[in-house]
């Protein structure tokens, strides 16, 4: 049962601590954070600016370090990599969609979404195929020849999802993907999401702001409530103990 | 070790992938990368007209000389033009067992005059120009010591009148001097007999004269410069030297010929690199730092889709690759510019400097060899590389988090 319960378990933060510097002073992020997300899950992590959510969703993609503390993906410590594997397993293993999509400008939706795929072993007939399914899957195909500039936000939102979902990686961290959408847009573009959460298994960890964005995942987590009751179940386990 | 193999082939195809994404926006950036490329363009223009200056000469001065003839100058001069030497002088060497005698039982010697002469000739205008140029009187023996003496038009000059043979050199500089037409030398009238060729040697940046007329027209007396003397084949060269240095009738100097214009070679090279390495060293420390701020910019531009590229999971090494990539291709680019019109203007012409020692002028081509162009894009391809290579690395270190949010 518990064997079963560990390889639910897709995300697995423990006791996280992270600051850095800012001049003289030392600024926490967060304090003994912890957190465990199961895999299909589709997590929305919610809450006012300064809490560290984009901190967290760097922190699960290996592109930030905690300061202490343990970051578990599917079983596997990444803290702990160096940076070369460490680029390797985000390769393999995550996908990025951020809010300003930093699509490059010189390739078409085409070139930015087969991008990702320069690093498999996919020659370049392959690639091509896997960058039009992706395309299709989020109703792009018909766009593949056009350069970014020629695509609108959403189109190019859409895009990025496509890099994101090409090289299939198990998670996908989503920064505020429709921060700069209309709703109409943002709401095609969390569809979207739904659809590879439910239909495609991914595991998504979504930062918003957008209080719509978050009834479209399983699980809303406002980080400040979350913080705070985490403190008090320590203390309370605390008084327990003594 | 396969394991390593496979992961440094990953890094490489991750770079080349990189690379040919940075070719495509490189139009975007081509404005900003023009400084660096014109500034490295500039240092390999200069680097290969040293390079091809210095070649150009000591292929020249090579030319000049043979192996086993002596060149015998007065003791302390350092060129013919500073020597002076009297015929008593020459008989005793002339009559020394260890010098060749021809048929004729005559000692195979040569006395030569050397001015530093101030040419007039007129242009097709009828303007008047002046030009300093080697004028060498020589006698009928001075042929035996320049095999490889041609006549290229005209004939000899005669003895005893004032004709004169111009080296080709000199004929290919100064398209007026034609066989037939006359010059001013010393203040008289003399006419070119012919145009002579001696293998692209120093030689053809002289005129040649009979000794006798040159020793009357500048006043000379019977004084002569220097004396070449072709010596029997088992001749100890240290003991001759010592005889003639111990002999209080004579005070000389002597030499192989060879050696002689080798180190005249060595003089006249190492000036132009000590003024045009320095130049050229300036210019591309000013080019390396053009290359280092526009890579720098580059990098600033761009440090969202490095940002990008790194979150997506490709390797710092592959994007610092793909940056000294990009480095290297402006450095390329600049090297090939400064190459190129360098070798399509330049390459065969006819340069003259002025010879230091004996104050008049030595023509010759400019060698722009296969060689010298590899070395010289080599060199801005190394100035790319030192530019390019701070900013790869700061590309490479390049904080994902912080470049992703700064907006």
């Amino acid at each position: 049962m518990q064997n079963n319960n560990q390889k639910k378990v897709a995300i697995e933060l423990i006791n996280i601590n992270k600051s850095y510097q800012k001049g003289s002073n030392k600024v926490v992020v967060h304090d003994n954070f912890n957190l465990s997300i199961a895999k299909g899950e589709f997590v929305a992590l919610m809450g006012p600016s300064g809490l560290g959510k984009s901190t967290l969703l760097n922190l699960i993609g290996g592109l930030d370090l905690p300061t202490s503390g343990s970051v578990i993906i599917d079983n596997q410590r990444i803290d702990t990599l160096s940076e070369g594997k460490l680029s390797t397993w985000r390769a393999e293993n995550i996908g990025f969609v951020f809010q300003s999509h930093h699509l490059l400008p010189v390739l078409t939706a085409q070139g930015n979404v087969e991008l990702p795929l320069l690093l498999t072993a996919l020659n370049s007939k392959q690639r091509k195929q896997h960058a039009s399914l992706a395309l299709r899957l989020v109703g792009m195909e018909e766009r593949a020849k056009h350069l970014p500039k020629e695509l609108s936000g959403g189109q190019e939102q859409r895009v990025a999802i496509a890099r994101a979902i090409v090289s299939d990686p198990k998670i996908i961290l989503c920064d505020e993907p429709t921060g700069n959408l209309d709703r109409k847009t943002a709401d095609e573009i969390l569809t979207l999401l739904t659809t590879l959460n439910k239909y495609f298994g991914k595991t998504i960890v979504m930062v918003t702001h957008d209080l719509r964005a978050s009834e479209y995942a399983s699980r809303v987590i406002n980080l400040e409530k979350y913080i705070h009751d985490s403190k008090q179940n320590q203390l309370s386990a605390v008084e327990v103990n003594s | 070790m396969v394991q390593l193999i496979n992961r440094s082939l990953a890094k490489v195809k991750q770079a080349m992938g990189l690379a040919t994404i940075n070719l495509k926006s490189f139009p975007h950036r081509a404005i900003a990368s023009s400084v660096s490329i014109l500034s490295i363009a500039c240092v390999a223009a200069v680097i290969l007209s040293v390079l091809a200056m210095t070649q150009g000469m000591v292929k020249t001065l090579e030319k000049t000389g043979l192996d086993d003839t002596l060149i015998v100058m007065r003791a302390g001069a350092i060129s013919e033009l500073q020597s002076v030497m009297f015929p008593a002088e020459v008989n005793i060497l002339a009559n020394h067992a260890q010098v060749l005698k021809n048929n004729d039982n005559q000692a195979m010697v040569s006395a030569e005059m050397f001015v530093n002469a101030q040419m007039l000739y007129l242009d097709k205008a009828g303007e008047t120009h002046i030009e300093k140029l080697a004028l060498r009187g020589i006698s009928k023996g001075t042929y035996r010591f320049r095999p490889h003496f041609k006549m290229a038009a005209g004939v000899k000059f005669k003895t005893g009148i004032r004709q004169v043979i111009i080296g080709q050199a000199i004929a290919r500089k100064i398209p007026e001097l034609t066989v037939g037409s006359t010059i001013t030398l010393g203040g008289a009238q003399w006419f070119v007999s012919g145009i002579f060729s001696d293998n692209n040697s120093v030689f053809e940046s002289e005129l040649w004269a009979d000794i006798g007329m040159i020793q009357s027209d500048y006043q000379r007396g019977n004084t002569i410069q220097s004396v070449r003397l072709a010596l029997k084949k088992n001749t100890d060269i240290t003991a001759l030297n010592k005889e003639w240095q111990d002999d209080p009738r004579l005070n000389l100097r002597i030499m192989y010929e060879k050696q002689f214009f080798a180190s005249q070679a060595e003089d006249l090279t190492r000036l132009i690199r000590w003024v045009g390495f320095p130049v050229a060293f300036i210019m591309a420390l000013g080019a390396m730092v053009a290359a280092l701020n526009t890579m720098y910019a580059t990098i600033a531009s761009r440090s969202k889709e490095i940002a990008t590229h790194k979150a997506i999971g490709f390797s710092g090494v592959a994007i610092c690759f793909s940056i000294l990539f990009e480095a290297l291709l402006i450095a390329l680019v600049g090297g090939l510019l400064g190459i190129l019109p360098l070798y399509f203007i330049f390459d065969g012409w006819t340069a003259s400097t002025q010879d230091a020692n004996n104050l008049s002028q030595m023509l010759f081509n400019f060698e722009l060899t296969v060689g010298l162009m590899m070395q010289t894009l080599l060199f801005s391809i190394s100035i790319g590389l030192l530019g390019g290579i701070l900013p790869a690395i700061k590309a490479m270190s390049l904080p994902v988090t912080v470049a992703l949010r700064d907006n």
